[in-house]
């Protein structure tokens, strides 16, 4: 099964937000999206979520055209994503944030307040499951959008910055979680990093963007000795 | 959907039985609790004067209106000024279909023959009412589900004035600016109250639903709850046509405890009474809606009565408040709440025996 992005363009007035951009991304594998600010990586997890039409270009989930489908579409088709910012459910609590995704799949209110719980048990959530979702600490805040967007039963994950603002302890710990979601799901993820260390620990794939183009691709190793990667990611002298 | 590997084994039977039947219990309180509330407030108004019963009478079918409202308005998030269409709708539909033909032949000029001769039950018009009302409701709601916010509340306040104006101008239909008079006049406070339970456990039916879980996703973050696979108009627009359905019967129930229908009844006076309702109730939680509703009218009565002049007893002169008094009390109530408990005297939580909880 693959998610597949060809040849998009996005733009924003005269900005190009994304140029001619092609990625490919099948089930089982961690491939990481990495790039300067600006560089289009959000505006492409958009577009392979139904949250913004390209301007050209293709998308196709299993050789499907998905190009035009609403958001909801991609979600209940298993292309599920994260926001940078979150975007929990704040007057609901932790267990409902969960379940709402769940009734979304299909299950009954019942069922689901039961299995809501079990996802939250397998991401180390159960004592928060009665809070607010607005009481809850930066860090937590993260793992339950995680859940809630397991509670989809994805079969491709885009995570847009999933460690941002967690310390390095924190970020190791979500790096292992991703990789053992992708393990017991046997879903391609798609995960948007600043941090290098962690994209290369994680990932078997890089996708490098700047300015809206693809820069480079191909695997951490041959990512990092690409000279126009040194150039612009890493600047001219590291 | 495709088959997919979870590893959550999906057994939703196996939830059923293992959830205690206590759980199932406290989740129906609320409902139990509201409906005694209900129930004690008709048995209590059996005991007062023909007067006091007309008042809680009214008092329901502001119920009535304001849970319909609240089907929509409070589970969505989305500002709503239409309501009150939706009980004129009701009312007028009730009217024609249940008035003597002799009375319809005096007033009415253009209605098709089946409708100028014949004479509905008033089951019948109740029924009528509310589903002709959830009709509009599912037409006019198809374009307007998309907006939120501001854009929203200015097109149902247009819808409201659409309504107005046709309905006050189509004078062969609905007589026009002229009084329709005659309505058989069959509201008790037994039956509007029992028509408040029906509306309280229908909102609360569908707000115990999987589509309404998906709407509340959708009130707190739109975004979020697309990436969720809502689909927020769909989610809407149930909410919408329920709530018009609910409304329409309010009506309907307004109209023949009235007699006579006025366009002018229809409007923005109760508009705005049933939405302070809702706000100052608290306009998240079914209970917050029925509570707003029994505060206010409560209030409303009491101010009523020092405007009258009210007569303690063991007091010489009578306690006598400006005239006008009750509107401004109402509107600085509702700006108190929105000021310093957004969330209404309920906090937008369901009531329970432990308190008011989630």
């Amino acid at each position: 099964m693959t998610l597949e992005a060809s040849a998009i363009t996005v733009r924003f007035g005269g900005i190009r937000a994304v140029e001619d951009v092609s990625l490919r991304l099948h089930q089982g594998e961690i491939v990481g999206l990495i790039g300067p600010n600006g560089a289009g990586k959000t505006t492409l997890v958009n577009v392979l979520s139904g949250f913004q039409r390209p301007r050209a270009g293709r998308i196709a989930l299993n050789g499907e055209d998905a190009t035009r489908w609403p958001a909801h579409r991609f979600a209940r088709n298993g292309v599920v994503r994260t926001f940078q910012a979150v975007r929990l459910y704040p007057g609901m609590t932790v267990a409902e944030n969960v379940e709402t995704a769940l009734v979304g799949t299909g299950l009954g209110r019942a069922a689901a307040r039961g299995q809501a719980l079990e996802i939250l048990n397998y991401l180390g959530l159960t004592g928060r499951a009665a809070l607010p979702a607005k009481a809850l600490s930066y860090g937590d805040e993260r793992r339950v959008g995680i859940a809630r967007a397991l509670a989809m039963e994805p079969r491709f994950l885009l995570l847009d910055e999933p460690a941002a603002g967690l310390n390095i302890g924190e970020a190791e710990e979500l790096d292992r979680t991703i990789a053992r979601i992708r393990d017991d799901f046997s879903c391609g993820i798609l995960v948007i990093e600043h941090n290098m260390a962690l994209v290369m620990n994680l990932c078997e794939r890089l996708h490098v963007l700047a300015t809206g183009r693809t820069l480079a691709e191909g695997t951490p190793a041959e990512v990092m000795a690409n000279p126009a990667f040194k150039d612009a990611y890493l600047g001219a002298d590291a | 959907m495709i088959d997919r590997a979870s590893p959550f084994a999906k057994n939703p039977k196996g939830f059923v039985h293992s959830l205690p039947s206590r759980a199932g219990l406290e989740r129906l309180l609320p409902l139990l609790i509201l409906v005694v509330i209900v129930a004690a407030i008709m048995l209590l108004a059996g005991q007062l004067g023909i007067v006091q019963q007309r008042r809680i009478t009214l008092g329901f079918i502001s119920m009535i209106s304001v849970v319909g409202l609240y089907v929509f308005m409070g589970n969505s998030g989305v500002l709503n000024f239409s309501s009150v269409a939706f009980m004129a709708i009701g009312a007028y539909v009730s009217a024609l279909l249940t008035m003597r033909p002799q009375v319809k032949a005096t007033f009415l000029r253009d209605l098709p023959d089946w409708l100028a001769s014949a004479q509905f039950d008033p089951w019948i018009g109740i029924l009528a009412g509310g589903l002709v009302a959830a009709l509009v409701a599912l037409i006019v709601g198809l374009p307007l589900m998309r907006l939120s916010g501001i854009g929203a509340g200015i097109a149902t306040l247009s819808l409201l004035i659409i309504c107005y104006i046709v309905l006050g101008n189509w004078t062969g239909v609905t007589g026009g600016q002229r009084s329709l008079m005659g309505l058989p006049t069959y509201v008790t406070v037994w039956n509007a109250g029992l028509a408040a339970i029906g509306a309280i456990i229908l909102a609360f039916i569908y707000q115990e639903s999987r589509s309404c879980l998906a709407l509340r996703a959708s009130r707190e973050d739109e975004v979020a709850a697309r990436a969720a696979g809502v689909r927020v108009v769909r989610e809407r627009l149930t909410a919408f046509v329920l709530g018009a359905f609910i409304c329409g019967i309010a009506g309907v129930f307004y109209g023949h405890f009235l007699g006579t229908l006025r366009v002018e009844n229809f409007y923005l006076d109760p508009t705005f009474l049933y939405i302070t309702m809702l706000v100052v109730g608290g306009m998240r939680s079914l209970t917050g809606a029925v509570s707003g509703v029994i505060v206010i009218s409560a209030l409303a009565e009491i101010l009523r009565l020092l405007e009258v002049g009210l007569r303690l007893p063991g007091l010489d002169a009578a306690i006598r408040a400006p005239a006008g008094l009750g509107d401004v009390v109402l509107a600085a109530l509702m700006l108190g709440i929105i000021l310093f408990r957004p969330q209404g005297i309920t906090g937008g939580r369901e009531i329970t025996l432990r308190g008011l909880r989630d």
